[in-house]
Parts: structure tokens; sequence; C-alpha cells
């Protein structure tokens, strides 16, 4: 699927994935990146649904997800908004990249590097800014 | 997950061709199923019996937890594969035709859908393309206040413009009320991202069934797993 610009938010969905996680990332990533403005509201469900065809319920998952993780704020009648908390954000921020950190372990570890050569490897590489 | 339909031993067969062999399968309530299979899967005749319009040899069918029954139509839309309408109407007075008819039938909500669907009122069936034609069948169905729908072939040999519109009324539906929606379709990928749950038939049998999302993740989109599994 061709990435789709919903509000303030990109989204390019797989369609071999579960959709529900992929709407949730797209957002959560968002906003730990700092692409959007906290406090921003969210879209509707209707327009996040109709502009990516999606089930309305896979939506709603996903924004009762991210009100679970306190990352929004769903206020009866007035939509889902993004936290104002910046400390928040930043535990979100940071649980994300352990859970990067781990997968890129795990695939290292499949590979049957050791931990010297992999921290070796990880001052070699050129990070592009 | 409750059920909305309960499908037991199904059997039918139109002389030596058998449309149903045995189909033991159930459709939650609330969501919307894609019934998904080749042409001569079984999947019309399954709506058809869900209605009425054929008669099993065997087997049973719960409709919300009572026997199929023809009053229970009055709770289900029900849209043929080759749905016909009167050629004569206009669009307004097939809207309103409906209303005397059509169990459950809300015109204002008709009459929002139509425009919605870019649907002129004045204009006679008979002079509607197939695609808008389209359109109209599915406002027939969706704009009734009832529990279940069944869709049949929908997105079939109608345009691109047509089907997307249809499925931005479906997503709309969705939000305006909690129904059990079944879409038969031999040609999935426009619709797949609507599917909560998917039931694949062949020759009148079961093949696969579950959560559209836990198919994702285990083996893929659904149009793949369709790929695979009729080969």
């Amino acid at each position: 699927m061709d990435s789709i610009q919903v509000g303030d938010f990109k989204f390019r969905l797989d369609l071999s994935k579960p959709l529900y996680e992929q709407v949730l990332q797209h957002i959560r990533q968002a906003i730990a990146r700092g692409d959007v403005q906290l406090g921003t509201k969210l879209p509707s469900v209707r327009d996040l649904a109709q502009q990516l065809k999606l089930n309305p319920n896979t939506v709603m998952r996903a924004y009762q997800e991210l009100d679970r993780d306190h990352l929004t704020e769903t206020r009866r009648g007035q939509g889902t908004f993004i936290t104002s908390n910046s400390e928040t954000v930043e535990q979100v921020k940071k649980a994300l990249a352990r859970e990067a950190v781990i997968a890129f372990v795990s695939s290292m570890k499949n590979l049957g590097i050791d931990r010297s050569t992999t921290e070796s490897f990880l001052k070699e590489v050129t990070w592009h800014e | 997950m409750s059920s909305a339909l309960e499908i037991k031993h199904l059997c039918k067969s139109y002389g030596s061709k058998i449309a149903l062999n045995d189909l033991t399968v159930s459709f939650p309530a609330g969501q919307i199923t894609g019934l998904i299979g080749p042409n001569g899967a079984g999947k019309s005749t399954l709506l058809k019996a869900i209605v009425g319009l054929v008669k099993p040899q065997q087997g049973s069918i719960g409709i919300f937890g009572q026997p199929a029954h023809w009053k229970l139509n009055s709770e289900i839309a029900y849209l043929p594969d080759r749905a016909k309408w009167y050629k004569s109407h206009t669009i307004k007075q097939a809207l309103t035709y409906a209303l005397n008819i059509l169990p459950g039938f809300d015109l204002p909500r008709a009459l929002e859908m139509a425009n919605l669907m870019s649907l002129d009122l004045d204009v006679l069936v008979s002079t509607l393309s197939e695609g808008y034609e389209a359109r109209l069948h599915i406002i027939l169905c969706l704009a009734r206040r009832v529990k279940l729908v069944l869709l049949d072939e929908p997105f079939s040999g109608i345009d691109l413009l047509s089907r997307e519109t249809i499925i931005q009324l479906l997503i709309n539906s969705m939000l305006d009320q909690p129904q059990t929606i079944l879409i038969s379709s031999h040609e999935i990928h426009e619709a797949e991202s609507l599917f909560e749950h998917v039931v694949f038939l062949n020759k009148g049998q079961l093949v696969l069934e579950g959560n559209a999302e836990a198919l994702r993740q285990e083996k893929g989109s659904i149009e793949s797993i369709y790929r695979g599994l009729f080969r």
C-alpha cells in the first residue's frame, strides 16, 4: 500500500501483518519521534478508518491501546488527544528503543555473533544523521 | 464471542451437483466476515439458505440462537448475486418503495447515503450503469435497521470508484450501528482490510476460518492465503 497522509500522520500499511498493530506503531512512533506536537488531536476514528479503508473496530482498538499507555487521552465528545506530558512520551520512547535493541540482539545471536563482536560492529557502523 | 449464525451439517445439492457438503461453521456477531472462495464454492447457496431461498436437504441454521425461519427475514438485509430493481422507478421512487416493503428501512438515512454516493434521486433505474445500480442496491441493504446483512459479491463486475464508494459506505455503516455483516467474494483485495473474520469455502466445505488479524500474523495477507489455498 502507498503511504497515506491523514492529518499529521503518515501511514503505510502492509496487509500481510496485523493492521491494528501497524496503526498503533505508526502513531506511537510519530509521537516518540516528535513529528507531532504534544496535545494535538488525533484524526477521528471515522476519518482514519475512511482514509485507510480499515474496519473502524481496528482503529478503535489501536486508540484504546494508546489511551491505555497514557500516550493519548480520549475526551468524551471531543475526540482523542496526544498527551501533553513529555515524560510519558520519553518513557514510551525508551520502551520502544529497548524493544528495538532486543530485536537487534536477537538477530545478531541468530547469526552466531557474540556481544563483543556486535559492539565492535556498532562502533564501526556509519550513522547517517 | 457470541455467534450470529450457527450452521450445522448443512447439505444442499442441485440434482447431482453438490453445493454444500456437510458444512459446519459459525459467524461471529457484530463483525464483518469475509466469505471467501472460488466460483462454485457454495457461498451463494449458503447465503440463500440463510434467508430461506433454497431449502437444504440436511442440517440446521441458527440465526441469533433461533432456527432459521422466514419471519426472521425482517431482521436480515440480503443482497443477491444479481440484484435487480424496477427499471421504471427513479432512485427516489425506489427508496420510497423500499420504505414500504423492507422492514426497518430508514428513508432519511437512505437519502443521506444516496447523496454520499452521488446518486441523483431523479434518475431512472433503467439508465444506471452497473456501478451505480450496485450503489443503489447496497443502500437498499445498509439503510435498514437490521441485525444481519448478507452481501453476495457486492464488488463483482463494477468499476473501481463504485467499489471504493461501497467500502466507504460500509465503514460509515459500521460506525452508525452495530451489525453482523457477511460479504461473499472471490476477489478480495479491496475489501480485505475491512474483514475481522474470514471463512474460506471450497466445494461446499469449510477450508479455513479465523480472526483476520490472527490469520495475518500467522500466514500473511488474506489474499495470499486465498491464493495458497486454491492454487
